[in-house]
């Protein structure tokens, strides 16, 4: 489902900065990120590990570990109210009653000493005034929606009784069963096998689209991204530096780091003889350069990538952070 | 269940081999048994007899032997010292034991866990500083110099409390304290850290994002996980009380097993030595099985899937 450019966002990040604290410096790892979230689309936040996509989500729903990790500036407007200044109270009644999450590790991510059950009618009942069999019942509902067997028996069952495909359709359950508008779902196949990754996927797809809810998803793989993604952020060193809608995002990227994300990914349609990786390392969060972040890597950079920081600005269709935007050669 | 019931066949072999080990070593200690029962007038031929009356003079897994199916067939038989019915002495002084034990055993956690809870909510303040330092001086101080301690403050110094005797709740409370202390260390230590290193994990996460309230989750959540350590070593502490009760029931005068066993041993009054010796084996190898049961209880992952 295309979000078309004349609806109004549902949760809308504006020059989100947030830092980390460590060994008496501070620094940000989140350095001023913009994204819309549009009704019942499907956005996917892109980058390499540690260039702050998972900061990012967790900023929104304000459960950083706080120190170290701080937001220092910028709104997350949803429905009118800023997250970020929200009282404590409030943000807990938003947290998976509106906005929810998942995780990418389901091993870890249940509490091992409480039934599924237990804990999903614990959080049912947190922000729905219901009796412990109704909340019983909607989650044992739930459980069958996601497509657990024997839901029934699942719901007394221990975390560790499953398997982690299992886990994490339980944490999708529990993610959705209180209806949310968004789901932030981070890496959520990252820990799984891959004939698993699929199905979690399509049952992810499923529940958005019967939901109409939006979907931010965050992952480091273009083949998910392929195969889900309504529109694209692509993240670098903490910052988006390009933004499409999908199918514009794999035929024509504008930013060399898209590209060279692009290029670095195997394709049955063209054969090359060897796998292209992006030279040079991610600067330091302390030692970024003044001028564009990517500048010490891209092939094409100018005197200007040097001195100045780009923008992030309208193209066709797609914004990206680029002074010298080439044409993309597979 | 499985792991249960092995847990209990390897009880049951604790016991019978240290029902062996203890009956050896208080023969093999020395000294004479008879000497109290007989005059000093006795000749030679005399102790003899004597000896052979009590069977002291058959073998040793004879007499282990015979004495085993004493044990077993509910005749515990009399103390060399002054003939009384071990039977009764148990009761007697099983009974005073068991009151001073299980008020130790309760503190330890009536007083650890919540101790050891607050340091962790109130990590790195003033708080957690000083229940810290309460801590390692709790396990860094002997028992009997403790014992002197509150002695001389509360008693002599303050006169609060009676300094020994039994079996008053007033008498009660500084042998109990004592006895606890260390225990009471150990669990605010393991309380601490079992807390913070579960609101490290990925599933307090989860639960925040689910929107639980912060009460809520370390409360709930965190505590249950962090109860598992602490109940596991629950055993362990019985075993610690009972082998400090030894000497703080000396030292404050309480009549348990702990200085009854003292002084049979002293005296060497084999039955009495060996029995009761027995009993504090049983209870030590037995509480340790309770443990073991407590985990698995405590901890869902070890329960059969």
């Amino acid at each position: 489902m295309m979000a078309t450019t004349t609806t109004q966002p549902i949760l809308s990040i504006k020059d989100l900065r947030t830092s980390v604290s460590s060994g008496g410096q501070t620094f940000d790892v989140v350095r001023g990120v913009s994204i819309d979230v549009y009704p019942n689309e499907v956005l996917c936040l892109v980058g390499e590990s540690g260039c702050g996509k998972t900061i990012t989500a967790l900023s929104i729903m304000r459960l950083l570990p706080d120190p170290p990790v701080r937001i220092r500036g910028g709104s997350v407007e949803y429905r009118g109210r800023d997250l970020i200044k929200l009282r404590r109270k409030e943000i807990k009644s938003i947290r998976s009653n509106q906005i929810s999450m998942i995780f990418q590790d389901p091993l870890t991510s249940l509490d091992p000493v409480f039934t599924i059950g237990h804990v999903m009618t614990e959080v049912i009942r947190n922000h729905r005034d219901i009796s412990k069999e109704e909340a019983e019942s909607i989650g044992m509902k739930m459980l069958h929606e996601v497509g657990l067997p024997a839901p029934e028996r699942r719901f007394h069952s221990y975390p560790h009784q499953l398997s982690g495909g299992m886990r994490q359709r339980v944490m999708i359950a529990l993610a959705l069963v209180l209806d949310p508008d968004i789901l932030i779902a981070d890496e959520p196949t990252t820990a799984l096998d891959v004939t698993v990754q699929a199905q979690i996927l399509e049952k992810l797809l499923e529940e958005q689209r019967e939901r109409h809810m939006s979907m931010l998803l965050i992952t480091h793989d273009l083949a998910v991204v392929a195969a889900v993604a309504d529109r694209v952020a692509v993240m670098y060193a903490g910052e988006i530096v390009e933004e499409a809608p999908v199918d514009e995002l794999f035929s024509a990227p504008k930013h060399p780091y898209t590209q060279g994300l692009l290029r670095a990914l195997p394709q049955v349609s063209y054969k090359r003889d060897k796998l292209e990786s992006i030279s040079g390392l991610v600067p330091p969060p302390q030692m970024m350069p003044p001028g564009c972040f990517f500048a010490p890597r891209c092939p094409h950079a100018l005197e200007v990538c040097w001195e100045e920081h780009p923008e992030l600005t309208a193209g066709n269709g797609a914004k990206f952070r680029c002074f010298n935007p080439q044409p993309f050669q597979p | 269940m499985k792991r249960i019931i092995a847990r209990s066949l390897y009880t049951l072999v604790v016991l019978f081999v240290s029902s062996v080990a203890v009956f050896y070593a208080i023969r093999l200690s020395g000294g004479d048994a008879i000497a109290a029962r007989l005059p000093a007038s006795a000749t030679a031929e005399q102790r003899s007899a004597f000896r052979d009356l009590i069977g002291l003079n058959d073998p040793i897994y004879e007499q282990y032997l015979n004495y085993m199916g004493g044990v077993l067939s509910g005749d515990l038989g009399r103390s060399l010292t002054n003939n009384a019915d071990i039977f009764d002495m148990l009761l007697e002084h099983g009974l005073n034991s068991f009151i001073l034990g299980a008020t130790a055993f309760a503190l330890v956690f009536v007083i650890g866990v919540p101790l050891g809870m607050l340091a962790s909510v109130r990590r790195n303040t003033w708080v957690d500083n000083s229940v810290m330092t309460f801590a390692v001086g709790g396990m860094a101080v002997p028992n009997f110099w403790l014992a002197l301690l509150a002695v001389w403050l509360f008693a002599s110094t303050l006169g609060w409390l009676p300094s020994a005797g039994c079996c008053s709740p007033r008498q009660l409370v500084l042998p109990a304290i004592v006895l606890a202390m260390e225990g009471i260390a150990l669990t605010v230590r393991m309380t601490r850290s079992a807390m913070l290193e579960n609101m490290e994990q990925d599933f307090v996460r989860t639960l925040r994002a689910g929107g639980l309230s912060e009460t809520r989750i370390v409360g709930k959540h965190v505590f249950r996980n962090a109860l598992v350590p602490i109940i596991s070593l629950a055993g362990l502490r019985i075993g610690q009380i009972i082998g400090y009760a030894l000497v703080v029931e000396v030292i404050f005068g309480w009549p348990g097993l702990g200085q009854v066993l003292v002084n049979a041993v002293l005296r060497r009054d084999y039955p009495v030595a060996q029995f009761f010796s027995l009993v504090l084996v049983a209870v030590v190898v037995l509480s340790n099985w309770l443990a073991d049961v407590g985990y698995t209880v405590a901890n869902p992952r070890l329960r059969k899937a």
